[in-house]
Order: structure tokens, then sequence, then C-alpha cells
């Protein structure tokens, strides 16, 4: 097991069988044990991703590619099952696999008694599989495949409650506007295809692509078709709609899939692309431009949500802006840097967003499933461990120093900052987008802490719905708080800021390794500016919002009711979107009538045909029988006549 | 003969159309039906298509034939499956349908008999007569006890149904005809296979009989008067014989009868097609038959000669000599077209030549036993009187 | 002389009378009885064709039609009788659910005759003495 690839496959496949021994156990009495399958896959596929980690630190190899075994191949195209290590890989697995192991353990406890236990499992097994396959995925092809994997997972995590209407919808929303990225993905893969010497497998492509430049605009356009797919399934401007409504799933969920890792999976494709990206500065500035454009906004949207969930998920969305932004300065700074700076900020953002879901989870379990901020309050005697685990994940999200989100937004605002200095193209823009990056730190810290006070501050209001419940959860449910919330504390600080391990291990990843290693120091000036916003935003919300009501001055509600309202985005994309779909579905319709009509035209001739030979078939075999002789009498007697003549 | 200057096949064909034509009217009249049943109507016609059949049967294959007996029975026999066969098929009660199917198997019997199958006959007789037995019962278990019914009063198209069946049969007929006027036409007569021993070598060989029983009537009495009579009716035998086996060497060179020459000269002879050769294990027996008869022919003669020329002619001897002639005549006379042991030779056959399809025949009786056994197993609830789906009546579709 | 065609004569006609009683009679067990012959008439065109090839290879296969028919026999009773304990009645006609879809059953528009039949010779019930009748009262 000392292989690196045998360890790789090895965590790929544990989940697996966990999906399929998941499956199998529903449909028997053992249902209520159907979680036994996945804990036990996450936690091993954990220990075998820490392992797989140390083997891959040790180098001096960085990089390992399996046999390519031919998936199926037609004419130029061929499409190999490759799987690759490197650093990268190596840690978002290990990532997936550890806050994976956590959730399904708080799961356990939360889905308790629910319908659809063995069901939840067996495709929460599959989803973890299917993100390691992403991840592991060395083929364009191929990751395509896991990729529609995690979004045919999220689409059945997502209607889990199916019979909610609202689920079904929000499901089906989910899976058409990734679908939409999903098209330029494909687009844009095709099209690195044709420029790549017609590979797929993607360590070929981009050795090929090094060695022979391709023309600039066509790698551009290659590049934004796959930046595409990562905004479809990372909820970037303007496909961000569908992860708010995809809280309509089990928290697990939202925790797993739509904070921790299948959202992430948009951002380490460009990690992993990086080296496409870096050689187009045009695409790189879109990127960064959509990202930030996509954080400000959407941290503007979750200032004044009352849904608890909702509240974090826009956070998720303007976190993964922050994570396009920290790469779309690749080309600026270094892309190691860019690169460690995002996956940085994905790392501890999973840890802190998972907890932060977690936390929302167990409030919600207590509340009765009510999630709406305005109808409880003063959380914080009856739920002490829930109470705290939350305040380490908002602390952590708004980036109070010293914590694990302090550190990684520090990064990014590092990367920003230095490519607004560096004096490439678009230096401006990336200044510009430095302003705002600072200004979604405030609102993030800001939004955050509302939302914290108005859930564990004031006095204690407790809704109907409760009933018996209202009480601190069960173990199986805080332990994994307590320990993601040690995650949030501290794995920043252990990971980065005084030891580098982060950065240098990423740093060896083939695919980013540069002549000059980057070089940063903490900047001083950076940091200082981005704690001060960071307490300003506290403080205010402190302010306002610390009798646990909502206390916002008369003068800002306009605003807040704009936020409220999601800054009218559903309504517009009805309007610009929806209703001439309609009207040309209509217009269709008739035409497709009209074809109908003419086909049924055609079908109608054989059919009258039909109706006057049909009495013959009446059913009775003697008058088959009757046939069958007289028709013979007539051959035999042309045959005996034309014997005779 | 032939008021309307027919042509011999405008003639057979118009027989052949008659008979079929009397035999559709009388089936279509006989055949059950709620109304217009004429069972007047149907039996004169069946009478007159069966007497139109009998006269195209002899005009067209009939001859002035000296086996009177062979030809009555042939013909009640027909008559009986024919008519018995009619029987059946318009008796309204298929209890007596039952027993004129037994009529008839035993008239097919006797045609069975008349074409030399005595086992065929007895292994129908005894097949058929379980099978008839358990269809009776069937009969008696499933029919209607009283009343007309739907199944028994009705029948399906009788006018098509009759002119199908006797579509077929005029067209046999007619290819028959056809048959028979091209086998007697010139050459191609011969494409047949003959029989071991003609019936003009049989009068021929019956002849030799009497001459035999007069010669050893006459030799009663005083022997020592009459010798040469006596000698002279011996030679007249001994040449009746020899017409039809031939000669013997000590004749003064071999001579071959009739027989012989049929069967096995024919081929040297050119001109004459070698399919005249016959060569299976009945004509190889028949020619040693022959054979023997010859020798033991001319020893004969020679013995009662040498015995009525002597001193002391001993007539008891002689007579002895004669009924060892006339068995091996009388022998030879009745050498059949086919083995005379039917049993051991179709057994031979069967478990030589055909002994795959005896396998097989085997196998389907085992499968055909297994299925019947299933088809009419009773399953548990599938057929209690709430289980029992309602019968699909025509006058209530499903 | 009788010859071959004779019996191949006769064996058409059997044939032909079995096949009319097999497409025009509608008792299950009468069809049956039809085919029998049918599979008879053949019989007896083998036989004649056996003694007028002088061999027996004609008679062997009228061997095999018995073993055929009395797998068809043994085969063909269950059917009706499964057909019968379904249907309770022997007509082939009552079963037409094969037909094309649309196409209206197949109905026998005559009624049946009404058999008229006399009363049926009863005893007298047990116990009671009997009323004389007719002249007899006289006789008493």
């Amino acid at each position: 097991m000392s292989d690196p690839i045998g360890l790789a496959l090895a965590i790929l496949g544990l989940p697996l069988a966990a999906a399929v021994l998941a499956a199998l156990l529903s449909w028997t009495k053992l249902a209520k044990a159907a979680h036994v399958p996945l804990v036990v896959a996450c936690a091993a596929a954990a220990v075998l991703g820490v392992m797989l980690l140390l083997k891959v630190g040790e180098g001096p190899d960085y990089r390992f590619v399996s046999t390519p075994v031919t998936w199926f191949s037609a004419g130029h195209l061929t499409v190999n099952f490759t799987v690759t290590v490197d650093p990268l890989s190596s840690v978002m697995l290990a990532m997936i696999a550890f806050v994976s192991t956590w959730i399904a353990i708080f799961s356990a406890g939360y889905m308790h008694g629910d319908g659809g236990y063995g069901r939840y499992f067996a495709v929460m097994s599959l989803f973890v599989f299917s993100m390691c396959g992403l991840v592991l995925a060395n083929n364009f092809l191929l990751l395509v495949a896991f990729w529609e994997g995690v979004g045919l997972c999220s689409y059945l995590l997502v209607g889990y409650y199916f019979e909610k209407p609202s689920a079904a919808s929000a499901a089906r929303k989910a899976f058409l506007v990734t679908r939409i990225g999903d098209t330029g993905f494909l687009l844009g893969i095709f099209l690195l295809w044709k420029m790549g010497n017609w590979n797929t497998d993607l360590t070929a492509l981009f050795d090929y692509l090094k060695d022979h430049p391709p023309d600039q605009a066509e790698l551009t356009t290659a590049c934004l078709l796959l930046f595409c797919g990562a905004v479809g399934k990372s909820a970037q401007f303007p496909l961000y709609v569908w992860l708010p409504d995809a809280m309509e799933g089990p928290t697990p969920v939202s925790a797993l899939i739509h904070a921790a890792t299948m959202v992430t999976a948009g951002v380490y494709l460009l990690a992993r692309c990086a080296p496409l990206f870096v050689m187009s500065p045009d695409a790189q500035a879109v990127v960064a431009w959509a990202g930030g454009v996509t954080a400000l906004l959407a941290a503007f949207l979750a200032l004044a949500q009352t849904d608890l969930k909702r509240v974090l998920a826009y956070s998720t969305v303007s976190q993964l802006g922050y994570m396009f932004l920290a790469l779309g300065t690749g080309g600026a700074v270094s892309p190691a840097f860019a690169v460690t700076a995002a996956m940085f900020h994905l790392f501890t953002h999973a840890f802190f967003k998972a907890l932060l879901f977690l936390s929302a989870g167990s409030v919600m379990h207590a509340m009765g499933g009510v999630i709406d901020v305005r109808k409880f309050g003063g959380l914080r005697r009856l739920m002490p461990v829930t109470h705290l685990t939350f305040l380490c994940g908002a602390a952590a999200l708004a980036g109070v120093p010293l914590l694990s989100g302090f550190w990684s937004k520090d990064l990014i605002l590092e990367s920003l900052t230095g490519a607004g200095a560096s004096g490439r193209p678009y230096a401006t823009g990336y200044f510009v987008l430095a302003v705002v990056a600072f200004l979604t730190a405030f609102l993030t810290a800001f939004y955050t802490f509302r939302a914290y006070f108005l859930t564990f501050w004031g006095p204690e209001r407790v809704p109907e719905e409760a009933g018996h419940h209202a009480h601190e959860s069960p173990a199986v449910m805080t332990i994994p708080l307590v320990v993601l919330a040690a995650g949030a504390l501290f794995a920043g600080a252990v990971a980065e800021p005084f030891t580098h391990w982060f950065s240098n291990f990423l740093g060896h990843t083939p695919s980013l390794h540069q002549a000059e290693p980057a070089e940063h120091h903490f900047d001083w000036t950076t940091a200082g500016v981005g704690t001060a916003l960071v307490v300003a935003g506290i403080g205010l919300a402190f302010l306002w919002y610390r009798k646990g009501t909502e206390g916002e001055p008369a003068g800002l509600k306009p605003a807040f009711a704009l936020s409220r309202n999601k800054l009218y985005v559903d309504e517009v994309y009805e309007a610009a979107v929806v209703r001439p779909a309609g009207v040309l579905a209509f217009l269709s319709k008739a035409l497709d009538g009209f074809l109908d009509a003419l086909a049924r035209l055609i079908a109608a001739v054989p059919r009258f045909v039909g109706d006057l030979a049909r009495p013959v078939q009446n059913g009775l075999v003697q008058f088959y029988a009757l046939s069958m002789a007289l028709g013979l009498a007539v051959f035999l007697t042309f045959v005996v006549f034309r014997v005779a003549r | 003969m032939n008021p309307f200057s027919l042509n011999p096949t405008q003639l057979a064909g118009g027989q052949i159309a008659l008979a079929v034509l009397l035999a559709v009217v009388g089936f279509a009249a006989l055949l059950p039906r709620p109304v217009g049943r004429r069972v007047g109507v149907g039996v004169a016609s069946l009478v007159a298509a069966a007497a139109v059949l009998g006269v195209f049967l002899y005009t067209t294959f009939g001859s002035p034939s000296p086996d009177v007996l062979g030809t009555v029975l042939f013909y009640l026999f027909s008559a009986g499956a024919l008519g018995f066969g009619a029987v059946l098929v318009t008796q309204r009660n298929p209890a007596r349908g039952a027993i004129a199917f037994a009529f008839v198997v035993l008239s097919t019997c006797g045609l069975f008999l008349l074409l030399a199958a005595p086992f065929l006959m007895a292994a129908t007789v005894i097949i058929y007569a379980g099978a008839i037995v358990v269809t009776f019962l069937f009969v008696l278990m499933l029919s209607h006890a009283g009343g007309p019914s739907d199944e028994n009063d009705r029948s399906r198209e009788p006018l098509f149904g009759s002119l199908a069946g006797f579509a077929f049969t005029g067209l046999v007929l007619f290819t028959l005809y056809l048959t028979r006027v091209e086998a007697t036409a010139g050459e191609s007569a011969h494409r047949l296979p003959v029989p071991v021993v003609t019936a003009d070598e049989r009068e021929k060989l019956a002849d030799a009989l009497t001459r035999i029983d007069a010669a050893a009537a006459g030799l009663d009495g005083d022997l020592t008067t009459n010798r040469f009579e006596r000698l002279q009716k011996f030679e007249a035998l001994r040449d009746a014989v020899s017409a039809v086996v031939g000669a013997s060497p000590d004749e003064g060179g071999v001579r071959d009868g009739s027989v012989r020459a049929r069967l096995e000269k024919a081929a040297a002879t050119p001109g004459v097609p070698a399919v005249l050769y016959r060569e299976d294990e009945q004509a190889r027996g028949v020619l040693r038959r022959a054979a023997t008869v010859r020798e033991l022919n001319w020893a004969t003669y020679k013995a009662v000669n040498d015995n009525l020329s002597g001193a002391k002619p001993d007539g008891a001897a002689a007579k002895a000599e004669l009924r060892r002639l006339r068995d091996e005549v009388l022998l030879l006379a009745g050498a059949a077209d086919l083995p005379a042991r039917n049993v051991g030779n179709l057994g031979y056959l069967l478990y030589t030549d055909h002994l795959l399809a005896v396998e097989l025949a085997g196998t389907l009786l085992l499968v055909a036993t297994v299925g019947a056994v299933a088809i009419a197993h009773r399953r548990r609830g599938s057929d209690g009187p709430t289980a029992t789906p309602k019968p699909p009546t025509p006058h209530h579709p499903a | 002389m009788i010859t071959l065609w004779h019996y191949l004569a006769v064996s058409a006609a059997l044939f032909g009378i079995g096949l009319v009683g097999f497409l025009t009679r509608r008792n299950l067990i009468t069809m049956f009885l039809c085919a029998e012959m049918m599979l008879q008439a053949v019989a007896v065109n083998f036989v004649a064709f056996a003694r007028h090839h002088g061999n027996l290879h004609g008679q062997v296969f009228v061997l095999f039609i018995l073993a055929v028919a009395a797998c068809e026999a043994g085969v063909a009773l269950a059917l009706i009788l499964m057909l019968y304990r379904r249907g309770k009645t022997l007509d082939a006609s009552a079963w037409q659910t094969l037909r094309e879809l649309g196409v209206p059953p197949a109905v026998d528009t005559d009624p049946l005759p009404v058999e008229t039949r006399g009363e049926e010779p009863r005893l007298a019930d047990a116990g009671v003495r009997p009323e004389p009748a007719g002249e007899e009262a006289a006789r008493v």
C-alpha cells in the first residue's frame, strides 16, 4: 500500500463500496445501520489520505500518473481511465475525506429516524466517491464524468425531501443552472482537445501545450469556456442563483456539498488548469473580475437574509468569489502563489463553513426545523456547545486575527495588492479588486456576526415547532462540531503562516513549479487594514443586533430591503430568460403540433387500409384454418394444372 | 359411353368434378346447423358422389380382374371407411361420432390386411381401441347431457369448409389420373418395380398344380398298364413348370424361365432399361426358390420316369416325389411381393435402418406424457369455483 | 385387379372428409377425431406404397404415425380438458379473444332448436298407494 496510486485508488474505491453496501442495506432490516459503511469508508479514506499526503511530501518525485487504461476511443478521441496524484490533489483528497468523516458522523444523528435513511447514506457515499474521482481524474472526459456524478448526487440530495415541491424545484434548478455552465465546459474541453494534439489526458495535454504555445485568442477562448463550467459548479455570478435554493436539502448535505466540497470543484478545476490560465492574462482578468463581482454581490445579498442557512449560502458564494479573485491574479503575481492562496482559503473555508452549516443544522434540529432567525433568539444558554462552535466558525469566517480564516484571507488580499502593484496588464483593475475585497471582508464580518447575535444573544425565544426538542443536540452531533471548531481555529495557523508548509507543499506541484520560488512576506499593512475592517464590521453588528432583534437604523432600510429581495435578480432572470423561453416553447409546440398532425395524417392512410382488412382477424381458429386450406387449395390447383399442361 | 365426345382427360376431370360437387353439396346439406339441414338431399348426394367415384376408379384404373374376392373386399372396406367417416363428420352426437370413428378404424384395418400389413392392422386396432375408449370417456364426461348446444348443433362455414376439404381430394384424384396416364404410356410403364411373380405366372403355376394333381391321381391302380400315356402326362407337367422356372442343364443346356428372365436377365438385354432389375431380398428369395423348383422338377421327372419304366413300379414312392414337387411349386406360386414374416421383418427394419427415428419417437412419447400430465394437472387455487374465469362466450366479448 | 391407385384414391377421399370435419365441426372432440381420421388416410397411403414398392419402409412410417398419434391424443385431450375447465364448453369458437382489437365478436344468429321432449316416465312416490287411472279404475 505504499504506492501512491494504489493509495489513491483505495481512497476512490472505499466510498464506492460504501455506496453499494448502503444501497443494499437499505433494502434489508439493517437500514438503520446504513450510516456505518459511509463513516467507516470515510474514516479509512481520511487515514489513507494522510498517508498519501506524507508519501507525496517525501519527494523528490511529486507527480504520479497511473497507467492509462482505455475507457473508450473513437477516431482521434481516446479517453483513458487514468488518475494522477500530486500535492494539489492529495491535499484535496485528505481534506474531503476528513471533512466527510465528521459530516457523516453528524448526519447519523441529524437524519436519525428519517424514512430515507439508507437512500441518504447511499447517495452521500456515491457523492464522496465522485468527488474523490473528480479530484484524482487525469483525463478531461473522465473528469467530466465525475463532475456530472457530483452534480447528480447534488441533485438527488437537494431533492432529498422530494415530496416538498420547493425541494423538487430547487433540485431541478440546481441541476439545470449548472448544466448551462457544463455546456461551456464541454466545448472548452473539445477546443483544448483540438489544440493539444488530440490529447484528453491532462498531464499530456499540458505538457504538449507548454512545448507548443497555442494561439493566444484560441487559448483565451478555451480558458473562458472552462471557466464557464467553474462558474456553474461554483455558483459564481451570474449562475450563483441555484446555491441559495439548494439549501432545501438536509443541512449536512449543505455542509458537505454546498460549502466544503462540490462547489469548490470549480476552484479546483482552475487550479488544476493553472498552466493554461497563466498563459492567458485576459482570461485571468475575467476570472478575477467575476470573482470580485460575485464576492461583493453575494456579501451584500447576505446582509439582510433572515434564513440562517441562506446567510451561510450567500456567504459561501461570496467566499468562492474570493477564491476566484485569488486565482485571477495568477499571471500578475506567480501562479504558485495565486493557487496557494486560493487553495489555502478553500482548505480553511471547508473547515469553518462546514462547521457553520453543521451548527446551523444543530440549531435547526433543536428548533424543530425552523431556521428563520427572527423566530428564535438567545440560544446561547440553551445550546452552549453549538453556541461556542458557531462562534468559532463565525469568527474564522469573519477573519478575526490568528484564526484560520484570517490567514487565508490575508493571503488572498496580499495576492491582490501584489497584483495591483505588479505593473503587469490590468494592474489598475487588480487594485480596484483589492478595494472590493477589503469591502467584502468588512461586509462578511458584519453579516456573519449579525446572524450570530440574532441567533444566540438577547432574551431566549423558542418557536412552537421546537416542542420538547429545544435542547442541546446529542453527542454524535456535537463531537463533530467540536472537532471542526478546532480545525476552524487552528488549521490555518498550523498549516501556513509560520511554517509555510502548505505553500511549500503545493509549490511542489509540477504544473505550478517555477524556476524562482514565490516569495512573500507577511504584509503588516494589509493585515492591519483587514483587521480594522473586521473589527468595524463586528462592532457594527454588536451595536445593532446585540439584543437579538433587528436594530439597523431606519436610513438603511431600503438597502436592507434590496438585499432581502436578492436585488431582484430572480425576477430579472424571470423576465429576461424564462419568459422569452416560454414564448419560444409555445411557438415550438405549435409547430410541433402542426408536424404531428401531418404525421398523423400520413399514419391514417395505413390505418384506414388496416381497418378494411381487420375483420379477417376475427379470432376464430377454424376460420384461420379454413383460410389456410382454401388458400392452399387455390395454390395447389395452380400447380396441378401447370403440371398437367 | 362417351356421349359428349370428350377426350379422356376431360372425361376423367368431369367425373372428378362431379364427384367433388356432389360431395360438397352432400356435406353442406348434412353438416349440423339449427335451420336448413336437409338429410335426404345430403345422403342422396353423398351416395351419388360415392357412385361417381366408383365409376371413375373403375373406368380409369380398373381392369378385368381374376381376384374377385380381393376386389369385393377392397370396395367393401373402402365404402365402410368413407361412409363411417361421413357419419363421424355429420353426426351431431359426438358419442355416435366416436363409434363411427371406431368403424372407420376397423375399415382401414381391413385395407391394411389387403395390403399385406397384418401387424399394422393389429397395432392399429389395439392402439385405437384404447384411444377411442378414452375419447368416449371424455365425451361422456364433458358433453352436455341434454339439449342442443353450440358445439354440436352448429358448424363453422359448412359450404366453404366442404369446398376446401374436397378441393384437395379432387386435386389428388386428378393428379392420380395424370400419373396413371403417364405410367401406362409406352416405355415408362416399366418405371415402376415389377412384381416378383406376375399374375400370368401364377396362372401357369396353378395350371401346373392341377396337372400334378391329375398325374398323381393317375398313379392309382395297375401301374404296368398305360405307361406311355402316363409318361406323357409327366412330360407335359414338367414342361409346364419349366415354362416358369426354366430348364436344368441335364435337359440340354440351361434355359431360364420367365421369373428369372424378368428379374435378372433384363439388365443384360440391350434396349431394356436397367430399372427393371430387382435386387432386393424378396427378389433374391424368389429366384432361389425358382432354382429349387427347377432342379426338383427335373429330378422328380427322372425319378418318376425311372420308377414307372422299371420292372416293379412303386406307386407310393412316385406319389411322394410328386407331393414334394407340388409343395415347392405351391410355395413359388404363393411367393408374395412382401416378406412373409411381417412382424419379424418390421422389427428388423426398425432396429437397423430406423433406429434413430425409434429413439426419437420414444422421446416424443415421454415428452408428450409429461406434457399431458403438466397440462391437465389441477393446480391449487386455479380451478376452484371462485377462481374459475368467466367463460369467454361469443355473446359477451371479454 | 386392385392397384395402388385405388388405394390412393380412397385415402384421398378419406383425407378430404377428415379435413371437412376438422374445418367445420365446432366440437373439440369431434375435431380431434377428424384429425385422427386424416392420419388414418395418410397411413393407408403409406401402406399402399409399401406394398407397391415391395418393402416395409412404408409400414415402418405408419408405426411412427401411430406413435405420433398417441402423443397427439394425450396432449390434445389434456388441452381439451383444460379448455373445458376454463370455459365449461367444448366449443372451439368460444375461444376467440385472439381477434384484432375493434373487431366485433362472431355471434351465432340463428337460435338453437328447442328440443321438445315428452314427460319422462316417473315412478310413483314410495309409500303412497297409486291412484288407478282410466279403465283400471273400473277393474278395481
